[in-house]
């Protein structure tokens, strides 16, 4: 891989750009790997990535119906944080923050992480009581998070209205200023560039229609579009879409499919720093670097792969939004799409082996599987390799629907769910 | 914004009327308190999530307020029909599944556009 | 003795083809009632319950509207006893609750009456789907309402108490806006 660099783009220049070189191939797939990942997102990239980089296992597949980051991962609205309530999310959100520190020079690509700041806002006693016991537990966790008066969010985010007489006053907000945003497509084309760079195959256009399994039970390799493709590990990390895939090997899933939508703004100049939640008003935004307001709210109510919803989904999110930021009002809205997410019943991942041997699934990230790329496929990656999870993701476990040790992420996954 | 007819309304209503409810059929163990944790967890947290025809609870919360089910294309998201609680699941014909399905042509954004010129 | 305070008391708008006004005190009822209930309970009310969707009786001062397949709606003139007719049935299967109260209720009337509700409601209000004695519960914006068309420009609307000043707010900004 020729490395990214202020001098290769000099270099380059003098040459009209004609010497920059692919960033990932497009190879045939063998017929058999060590390992086949199932979904090019960001999450089986990074899986792909790290088996790789970490375990030398560099004999894998990762093979993508569409294209690499075509799903969640090009749909997301890019918010990094990890500060969500009990030990176990600490800690996987937490390693993924930890990784996102690093990953531009980690990657030689710059995935334009900004730490400008997450800002959960508070309006009513419920709100603050919630929130201060996500920062406290938070700060035993050794995650940074912080609680802010009215006046302190106005001075942290100056475009924001804490006036007293509308309909849900901010009293308040937790900051953790280590969270922030990152460009999502650049952290799909990041890991598939390095995992390339090592060898690892991405195959697109490539669609499992079958999980293959021998008299043991264990799986033998996936029937695809482009024919058999045999391995001894599949790990499916296909988020909305996991309930297809894992009943193809005939394990049943604890998980709903909804749409979530996004939309962005027309361009304009900075002027919102920071990244904006709020639970009661019901929204999420952020500013893009192409200065876009880039906002999102809860998934639509009913289970579909449509990649789309319905309208008054948007309306009422931008009238949170007006609410809370009255000088956004005039915003032309640019741009709406969708994208599917696995939502398990306590919004929280599962990240396990399976009833089937050699079959590994990471799913269930809900609306907040964009913050954990990194920290999901580091984690994934350790549990393929090793046949068992890391102490991070020992938790996500698929028993736990049965055994009752849920990790109730509910408030954190805040909005979204 | 989804327009779904109401079995008791007797006619389409827009969807802020209405509450999903989830998969239907769902049948609520007499015993809950003998049953296996595995039987526990199938009613409670198991759901088949079909990429396709599925039957599915909805509640008229802000019109007539029952609940009733509904037979829909999870792809296309259109509703082949409507029935009331209590009703057995219909036996749909190929025409009304073929009349909701989503288009063969003109592909939701990642189903994959193969074409001969892409592999190097 | 209390004083009754309407919650939208003095309150009032009119403009070009349209006009928002609270309607006085009102006795209402909210029913639930079996099939064998009916003869018995349209009887002592002395008017029949509708029994299509979607539609509404008016006799004298009473009204009765289909809320759904065994729920009305009855709203009654100030002194028009309604729970004393209810008292004098024993042993049929129904419930009768009280909702003089929990409820308040708005006269919407003019031209621009049906714009000025399709701005918080998304049902088909139009002469051909929603004729004059047509009534549902629906949404208006955020709130739970009761919908009655009383004439082919005139609208009651019912919402609970809570509820009157973000409805009453909500259409005063949808009349203003035309």
């Amino acid at each position: 891989m020729r490395k990214f660099s202020g001098f290769a783009v000099v270099r380059e220049a003098m040459r009209a750009h004609k010497g920059w070189a692919e960033q990932w191939n497009t190879p045939e797939p063998r017929k058999q790997y060590d390992v086949i990942i199932v979904g090019a997102g960001g999450h089986g990239l990074a899986t792909a990535y790290y088996l790789a980089k970490e375990f030398g296992i560099t004999n894998v597949a990762v093979l993508e119906k569409g294209w690499l980051g075509g799903g969640n991962t090009g749909r997301n609205t890019t918010i990094i944080r990890s500060n969500y309530l009990y030990d176990e999310s600490a800690g996987i959100y937490n390693h993924a923050l930890k990784l996102w520190e690093g990953l531009s020079q980690e990657l030689n690509y710059n995935v334009m992480f900004s730490q400008r700041g997450v800002m959960m806002l508070a309006h009513n006693v419920h709100d603050v009581q919630v929130s201060k016991r996500h920062v406290h537990a938070n700060r035993l966790n050794g995650v940074d998070n912080e609680w802010l008066t009215p006046q302190q969010v106005k001075d942290y985010c100056p475009p924001i209205n804490i006036g007293k007489s509308v309909r849900y006053p901010i009293v308040g907000a937790a900051l953790q200023r280590r969270g922030g945003v990152a460009r999502h497509d650049a952290v799909a084309w990041g890991y598939a560039r390095a995992a390339a760079d090592m060898g690892v195959h991405i195959i697109q256009n490539c669609e499992v229609k079958g999980i293959n399994r021998g008299s043991d039970g264990a799986v033998t390799g996936v029937e695809t579009t482009r024919g058999t493709i045999n391995a001894k590990k599949v790990g499916v990390v296909a988020a909305g879409h996991t309930s297809v895939l894992m009943e193809m090997a005939g394990v049943q899933m604890p998980l709903e499919s909804f749409p979530l939508q996004a939309l962005v703004s027309e361009p304009v100049k900075p002027i919102l720093p920071c990244v904006v939640m709020s639970s009661s008003v019901h929204a999420y935004i952020s500013q893009s670097d192409k200065g876009e307001l880039v906002i999102g709210a809860g998934t639509d109510q009913y289970a579909s792969y449509s990649q789309t919803g319905s309208m008054h989904i948007l309306t009422d999110t931008l009238e949170a939004i007006c609410e809370v930021f009255p000088i956004f009002s005039r915003m032309k809205m640019m741009r709406s799409w969708g994208g599917i997410v696995d939502v398990t019943p306590d919004r929280s991942p599962i990240l396990a082996k399976t009833p089937v041997s050699g079959l590994f699934v990471n799913c269930g990230w809900g609306t907040g599987g964009f913050k954990a790329t990194p920290g999901s496929g580091n984690v994934f990656a350790h549990t393929i390799a090793k046949d068992e999870p890391h102490k991070i993701n020992a938790g996500f476990t698929l028993e736990r629907f049965r055994n009752g040790r849920l990790i109730d992420e509910a408030a954190a996954a805040a909005v979204a769910h | 914004m989804l327009l779904i007819h109401c079995p008791y309304c007797e006619e389409d209503r827009p969807e802020l009327e209405f509450h999903g409810a989830g998969e239907a059929h769902m049948e609520r163990p007499k015993n809950m308190g003998d049953i296996s944790p595995e039987d526990f967890e199938k009613f409670f947290f198991i759901r088949e999530n079909r990429k396709g025809l599925v039957f599915e609870r909805w509640r008229h919360l802000h019109g007539c307020g029952r609940f009733f089910n509904a037979a829909r294309h999870s792809v296309s998201d259109k509703f082949i029909c409507t029935y009331k609680a209590g009703e057995p699941k219909p036996e749909l014909s190929d025409e009304q599944i073929a009349a909701v399905l989503p288009p063969a042509k003109g592909t939701p954004a990642n189903e994959p556009i193969v074409s001969k010129g892409d592999a190097k | 003795m209390a004083n009754l305070e309407l919650p939208l008391q003095s309150r009032m708008f009119a403009n070009d083809g349209i006009a928002i006004a609270p309607i006085g005190s009102l006795e209402r009822v909210s029913l639930r009632a079996d099939d064998s209930a009916f003869a018995s309970i349209e009887k002592v009310l002395g008017l029949t319950l509708p029994k299509k969707p979607k539609t509404s009786v008016t006799k004298d001062d009473r009204t009765a509207l289909w809320i759904g397949p065994d729920e009305w709606l009855i709203l009654g003139q100030d002194n028009a006893s309604l729970m004393q007719a209810f008292g004098k049935l024993r042993s049929q299967k129904f419930s009768a609750v009280d909702v003089s109260h929990r409820n308040c209720a708005i006269q919407i009337s003019g031209e621009n009456a049906v714009m000025v509700l399709n701005t918080g409601c998304p049902q088909d209000l139009s002469l051909k789907a929603f004729p004059v004695g047509a009534c549902s519960r629906t949404v208006y914006a955020k709130a739970e309402i009761i919908l009655l068309r009383t004439g082919e420009n005139e609208f009651h609307l019912e919402c609970w108490r809570s509820f009157s000043d973000y409805v009453w707010k909500f259409l005063l900004d949808s009349a203003t806006s035309l």
